[in-house]
């Protein structure tokens, strides 16, 4: 059994998405929410294995059940559903823990393949999140101080790779196809360059965190 | 030398000059007689008294406080003298009489040929006045001529100064021309300059009152405009000989006129040190009170002994605040510190000196000292106020100058602030505003496309709904976008264009320019060329049939152009000539030009469409 978390104001849109996730995991069960105060409730009672979550929500952004997800369940995998299609938007998502992300307006039948590919580990990346994920570790390494006890987190060579060229509008099989690399090995650069996108980013606000407190001592 | 000092020498040297001007004349020409002896005999009548066996013979100058002690009314005195035979016939001649107080009355040879006032209560006050008599020719014989004069006089405890008490000078007999120059030139010493000098001090004192009324803050000026009225009025004195009032009541009057005097001055000095005293005000209006209830109290008969006590008081106290305040501007280290001990010095000497000489305990001077020298001391502190005076108020005129210029340029920087702020401001809220227009046309807008979208049954409606969205978004990026990098540009439409074609399963073939460049693409020409780009792949795809699309990027330095080419079937022609609306084509072209670049368009049936897209950087 799969447990589902939708989260979304919209109630057409809602009840549009459950179709379409029942389309995809026919063997799930789907719990919705509205708000992100219901959401965080959901989260706190059920143990998850797929989140979708909008961002606009009335009470608050999806961005905050993101990260509730992350950090009490690691292992469940977290997609921002959106009408954002900026990274100004997506980019704190991610962040926060998103494993991907879904734009709303697209075709049913898309939307219904990038869910399938990201269940199966492929999320997508587009040029602007890549960019901005070079310039996030790029002022990651400029930085001297580090929290103690907090690993240093680093893109390794291939990961850059990657990232580089995505950045400059190759899609990511046709990386696949230069750096000779199969489909799923480059979904798994992806997906770790996510993940160290939020150990780092977490690091980030641990520090940032530490600094206040520093300061209110 | 500064100038201050050289000022210095200068007065000092006028007062030697003045010094020299003022030494008596020797008068004593070969044919001026000086009588220094007469007869003298009491008397009260009308006409001269018979100089018998009551006469007696007495030296001039006859001082009555010597001779005749507490003697009061009038006395005759009698001498002879002799028409000089050396003098011309046609010369008048003249009796200069200096000082003969308080009145006189001359008679010659039995008629009675002068008066100087008022002989009986209350008698004209000519203590300070010389007298000059013309001896008429027709009463005179060559010999034994008979001189008659009665003086009208006061007692010495009578009066509050020797100077008023009874007596008569030596008597001078020669040319009325030699004899006129001398009496003029005493006169003018002894009475026209003490006139002039009071008017002057009284002027000054009036002109510093109004200083001090418009300068409330500055009590010295006002108390020094007083000191100076008062002491002028006091003056003044001289003018009137004849008052309506006896001489008891006047010399009374003119004893307590320096107790207010006295207080105007020692507020004056404390205030110009700035010091207050309560106590010593309220003991200066009770001295105002006290001085002349003593004197009535004690009664004219013993008014010269009270002013033998008040007035070495008085002078005492003005001497001790004197030095009270010099010792403070000492301590202080005031820079007119030696300006104010040499003043003080001065003007209390001289005050020493003029109630010495009230007291009699000295000779009285030729000429009234302290009347001269203590207003010029006064003429010259007034200066010095006024100068002071002056340089504040030029001091406060530079300081509200500068204040101004300082308001004009905070006033000028603040506008300027002000301004940048309200730029910043506009800034801030137009941002805000462009986000919150985004924020509700995505919330509100975007939520009712994305559910036709969804939930329409018709597939062409769904498109057009999507197709509407992807507008409105591109338009919110328009509104709030910031320039982005050419390159990056580049890259995005790259990643859309090769994922959509190869979702398409048309072979595409992309080429950008060689090298990276840095040049910048205003959001606004992002969101155009993006929409131009997707409507060419959007006709690719649901038009042309091709199998293969070729795109060239080329960047120059003012402009950018990027080529589409496919191998489809073309565009076809309309009846009138021109290509198909339906394609899109006029909204590129309209969009092109909105950013003053150009869409060129080729097609024909059979060999596939070229777009050539042209903008400015």
């Amino acid at each position: 059994m799969t447990e589902i978390l939708l989260l979304e104001d919209l109630p057409e849109i809602r009840s549009w998405l459950k179709v379409l996730i029942k389309q995809v995991f026919p063997d799930s069960n789907v719990h919705e929410a509205a708000r992100v105060h219901d959401a965080l409730e959901l989260v706190s009672a059920v143990k998850f294995n797929l989140a979708l979550c909008d961002l606009g929500l009335p009470d608050g952004s999806g961005v905050d059940v993101v990260a509730a997800l992350r950090e009490t369940q690691p292992e469940c995998q977290s997609v921002v559903v959106t009408i954002h299609d900026d990274d100004d938007h997506l980019f704190p998502a991610l962040q926060a823990g998103a494993f991907g992300y879904l734009l709303k307006e697209q075709a049913r039948e898309l939307i219904a393949e990038q869910l399938k590919r990201m269940s199966q580990g492929e999320p997508p990346l587009s040029p602007s999140i890549a960019r901005r994920v070079i310039s996030h570790f790029a002022s990651q390494t400029q930085r001297q101080e580090r929290p103690q006890n907090m690993p240093h987190v680093a893109l390794t060579d291939r990961e850059n790779e990657v990232l580089l060229r995505v950045a400059k509008g190759f899609t990511l099989p046709e990386i696949g196809v230069q750096l000779n690399l199969s489909r799923h090995t480059i979904a798994d650069y992806v997906k770790q360059i996510y993940r160290k996108l939020n150990v780092s980013s977490r690091a980030e606000a641990a520090l940032e965190a530490q600094r206040l407190g520093l300061f209110r001592r | 030398m500064s100038i201050r000092a050289r000022l210095a020498l200068a007065a000092v040297a006028a007062l030697m000059w003045l010094a020299v001007a003022m030494l008596p004349v020797d008068a004593r020409a070969a044919d001026v007689t000086v009588i220094d002896k007469a007869l003298t005999a009491p008397g009260t009548g009308t006409g001269p008294p018979a100089f018998g066996s009551t006469a007696r013979p007495v030296k001039l100058p006859d001082d009555w406080a010597e001779t005749r002690p507490r003697f009061d009314g009038s006395v005759w005195y009698a001498v002879t003298f002799d028409r000089p035979a050396e003098m011309d016939a046609q010369d008048l001649l003249a009796l200069y009489v200096e000082r003969a107080c308080s009145n006189l009355e001359v008679w010659l040879n039995g008629q009675r040929i002068f008066s100087g006032g008022r002989m009986s209560e209350p008698v004209t006050r000519n203590c300070h006045y010389p007298q000059l008599v013309t001896l008429p020719g027709a009463l005179l014989t060559e010999r034994g001529n008979a001189l008659e004069l009665q003086v009208q006089g006061h007692a010495l405890q009578r009066v509050a100064s020797r100077l008023r008490a009874g007596g008569l000078s030596v008597l001078t007999i020669g040319p009325q021309s030699v004899l006129a120059a001398q009496h003029l030139k005493h006169r003018f010493w002894n009475v026209t300059i003490v006139e002039i000098v009071s008017v002057v001090l009284a002027v000054t004192g009036l002109v510093m009152i109004g200083l001090g009324l418009m300068n409330r803050r500055e009590a010295y000026l006002s108390y020094f405009g007083w000191l100076s009225l008062a002491w002028g009025l006091l003056s003044m004195r001289l003018w009137w000989r004849d008052l309506p009032w006896d001489n008891a009541v006047t010399e009374f009057l003119v004893c307590i006129a320096y107790t207010p005097v006295t207080a105007l001055a020692v507020q004056f000095l404390l205030s110009y040190v700035d010091l207050r005293s309560r106590w010593i005000e309220n003991a200066l209006i009770a001295q105002c009170v006290l001085l002349p209830a003593t004197l009535l109290l004690a009664g004219p008969s013993r008014l010269y002994a009270m002013a033998a006590i008040w007035y070495p008081l008085l002078l005492l106290e003005v001497a001790a605040i004197a030095v009270l305040i010099l010792a403070i501007a000492w301590r202080r280290k005031r820079r007119d510190f030696g300006a104010m001990l040499a003043v003080l010095a001065v003007t209390l000497g001289l005050m020493l000196h003029s109630v010495a000489v009230y007291l009699g305990l000295i000779e009285a001077p030729q000429w009234p000292v302290m009347q001269i020298v203590v207003p010029l001391m006064v003429a010259g502190v007034a200066g010095r106020l006024l100068y002071v005076f002056a340089r504040s108020l030029r001091a406060a005129e530079d300081g509200r100058e500068s204040l101004e210029t300082r308001i004009a340029q905070v006033t000028a920087e603040l506008e300027q602030n002000f301004a940048q702020l309200a730029d910043l401001r506009v800034e801030q809220v137009t941002e805000k505003e462009r986000k919150r227009i985004a924020g509700d046309l995505h919330d509100d807008l975007g939520a009712k496309l994305l559910t036709i979208v969804h939930t329409s049954e018709s597939e062409r409606i769904s498109t057009l709904a999507r197709e509407a969205l992807e507008e409105m978004r591109l338009s919110v990026r328009g509104l709030t976008g910031k320039p982005m990098r050419l390159a990056d540009a580049l890259a995005d439409w790259r990643a859309e264009t090769v994922l959509r074609l190869g979702q398409a399963n048309i072979e595409i073939d992309w080429r950008g320019p060689p090298e990276e460049t840095d040049q910048l693409l205003p959001a606004r020409g992002f969101v155009q060329t993006t929409r131009i780009l997707r409507e060419a792949v959007s006709n690719i795809i649901k038009h042309s049939g091709a199998s293969h699309c070729k795109v060239r990027c080329t960047i120059g330095d003012h402009l950018f152009g990027i080529l589409v080419q496919d191998n489809g079937k073309g565009i076809p022609m309309e009846l009138d000539g021109k290509l198909d609306r339906g394609h899109g084509m006029s909204s590129m072209k309209h969009r092109a030009k909105q950013m003053q670049g150009q869409c060129l368009v080729e097609s024909g049936p059979g060999y596939g469409t070229v777009i050539r897209l042209t903008l400015p950087l």
